[in-house]
């Protein structure tokens, strides 16, 4: 890994993130949820744990789209996934989206990451 | 106990509170009375977002116009200073586009706080409201029998559907003889209104369910029709007839002549069923006609063709001639469907100028051929309106699944097919059909955007 940080748009930057340590995720200015293929939180940076209002080990080992965003379950965010794990196909999308960060609607880029290969699926929240 | 007001404590109570709201299983909304939107729950934005037509959700009404277009107004004319603005409003959705779990109605109740705040309660309801459909469909067939004892044809039927016995009931009823036995019972239906599959498949979710019940037009003997309801039922102990004996009665069919409960039953179909504009089908028709059909070709594969058909330059008619004339073009349409297919296909409007026509147990050659009917019908059809007499045309694409349908991506995947054929008619100059073959490029989301230059 390079010692500057990763931008959001960085390309590879799935990898970039699986070899990060916390300390390293911690740095980046956009805020960083990875999960496993059964949803479950295994990454949550600081960026995104300030501004979700939510300490990492309530996020944690719960499943992403069920108990951390329901906001993301729909069509939009979730099915990419899903739809992505069953052609076993590459996703990287970048969509503008609306959070509910602390019960505000908050403007934002997401940014969808998932390869057949991964450690880890990851969704990236840039505010706009 | 001293409750602990530590800002510690207060922080950690902070942070369950919010996690509470995060996960309520409910979407909740706070607004001024304009819409504007100053707090919302993630529930909110999973089923607002993907009906937001600019893809904020700074505002309510704005994010619901598409489907609940009179909110604003709804709001504004409440004449009290707070209260119940509706409650449990139910909206249809536009759904099935993306997926078949996302939702398809929604329910809403809105709440005026004060002069300048209402607060909303959102929810998926589809599956509450399936479930309520059933049971009130076993309510009517309940109501049927017990309120109103009238004649009925009492028929038995054997394994494979043919008639065992004959009675003095079935002449009654339906006026056939005792020449009837033997018949499969299909025999009771008019043309077109039942395949050899679907006749199996009513004796299978009989067996499945303990009864199956359908209403339609039924056949007498010296051809004409009336309103019936028809319920087939296992007979109980049919073991004892004899599991060897094919012809042995395995199943009781009752029919009950309904025709004066005709126009109440079809009126509450329609307004859950069918297009405003046209009369076809609706969407959520359509799409409960395609579940039920791949359903059914789990357990016995069969071919299920369908047809998309779309007004050819349908945007320079409405621009040319104005809307009110585009609608007499698209009730045109849909009255050369009506009268062209089947009774056992479902003919629907999906939207705007496009139309969809499922035919199930109907092979390629056989769809390609009624497909290439309607368009050369249509292509002679003039239609009268205010702005002088309009000619048009279609286009239209034909795909068929084969074998099991659940494997092969279900009806998504068949309508991707038609749409790619649709599209590539269009592409070879409108007013012709295509069929859809494994040469089509399949290109994801082109055919859907391209087609709407017409």
């Amino acid at each position: 890994m390079t010692t500057a940080n990763p931008s959001f748009d960085t390309r590879g930057l799935a990898d970039l993130l699986d070899a990060s340590s916390q300390e390293q995720l911690d740095t980046l200015e956009f805020g960083v949820i990875g999960f496993d293929a059964d949803t479950i939180v295994q990454r949550y940076n600081a960026v995104e744990s300030q501004a979700a209002g939510l300490s990492p080990q309530r996020v944690l080992g719960e499943p992403l789209f069920t108990n951390v965003a329901p906001c993301l379950n729909n069509f939009l965010v979730a099915q990419r996934f899903e739809d992505a794990a069953d052609e076993g196909s590459e996703l990287d999308d970048t969509i503008d989206y609306v959070l509910t960060l602390r019960m505000r609607p908050i403007k934002v880029k997401l940014r969808l990451l998932a390869s057949p290969g991964g450690a880890h699926r990851y969704v990236l929240v840039q505010r706009r | 106990m001293l409750p602990d007001d530590s800002p510690e404590q207060l922080r950690a109570e902070h942070e369950a509170l919010i996690q509470f709201l995060y996960l309520a299983p409910v979407g909740l909304v706070q607004a001024d009375l304009d819409g504007e939107i100053a707090m919302i729950n993630p529930i909110s934005a999973q089923l607002l977002m993907p009906l937001s037509p600019d893809g904020c959700l700074t505002n309510l009404f704005t994010a619901l116009e598409s489907v609940a277009p009179d909110l604003r107004l709804q709001c504004s004319q409440f004449p009290r200073a707070q209260g119940m603005v509706f409650e449990g409003l139910h909206i249809h959705l536009r759904a099935a586009e993306h997926s078949k779990r996302a939702p398809q109605i929604l329910s809403l109740t809105l709440l005026k706080l004060d002069q300048a705040r209402i607060m909303a309660v959102i929810q998926d309801v589809t599956a509450e409201v399936r479930r309520e459909r059933q049971l009130r469909q076993s309510d009517a067939w309940l109501n049927a029998i017990l309120t109103r004892i009238s004649d009925y044809a009492l028929v038995s039927i054997d394994r494979a559907g043919r008639i065992v016995e004959w009675n003095e009931s079935i002449a009654r009823v339906t006026g056939f003889g005792e020449h009837v036995i033997g018949s499969a019972y299909s025999v009771f239906y008019p043309p077109g209104a039942m395949t050899p599959e679907h006749l199996l498949d009513r004796l299978r979710e009989a067996d499945r369910n303990g009864w199956s019940l359908d209403e339609g037009l039924r056949l007498r003997a010296d051809g004409s029709q009336f309103w019936c309801s028809a319920l087939i039922a296992p007979l109980p102990d049919r073991e004892a007839f004899g599991l060897d004996d094919p012809q042995a009665p395995a199943y009781a069919l009752i029919l009950r002549d309904i025709s004066d409960k005709r126009a109440a039953s079809e009126k509450r179909r329609q307004a859950a069923f069918c297009d405003h504009l046209t009369g076809l089908a609706n969407r959520r028709a359509f799409f409960e006609a395609a579940e039920l059909e791949l359903d059914r070709a789990v357990h016995t594969p069969r071919p299920l063709a369908l047809i998309l058909f779309d007004a050819d330059l349908f945007k320079n008619v409405n621009d040319r001639y104005g809307h009110p004339a585009g609608d007499r073009v698209l009730c045109d349409l849909a009255d050369a469907l009506r009268d062209s297919f089947r009774i056992v296909d479902t003919v629907a409007r999906l939207g705007g100028e496009e139309f969809a026509v499922l035919l199930p147990s109907t092979s390629e050659g056989e769809a390609l051929a009624s497909a290439e009917r309607l368009r050369a019908l249509v292509a002679t059809r003039l239609v009268a309106t205010d702005m002088g007499e309009i000619a048009y045309t279609v286009s239209a694409g034909v795909a068929v699944l084969e074998g099991d349908a659940r494997e092969t991506g279900g009806i998504d995947h068949l309508i991707k097919r038609a749409d790619q054929a649709l599209y590539l008619a269009k592409g070879r100059g409108r007013n012709r059909v295509a069929t859809w073959t494994s040469h089509l490029p399949a290109n994801e989301d082109t055919p859907k955007r391209s087609r709407d230059a017409g």
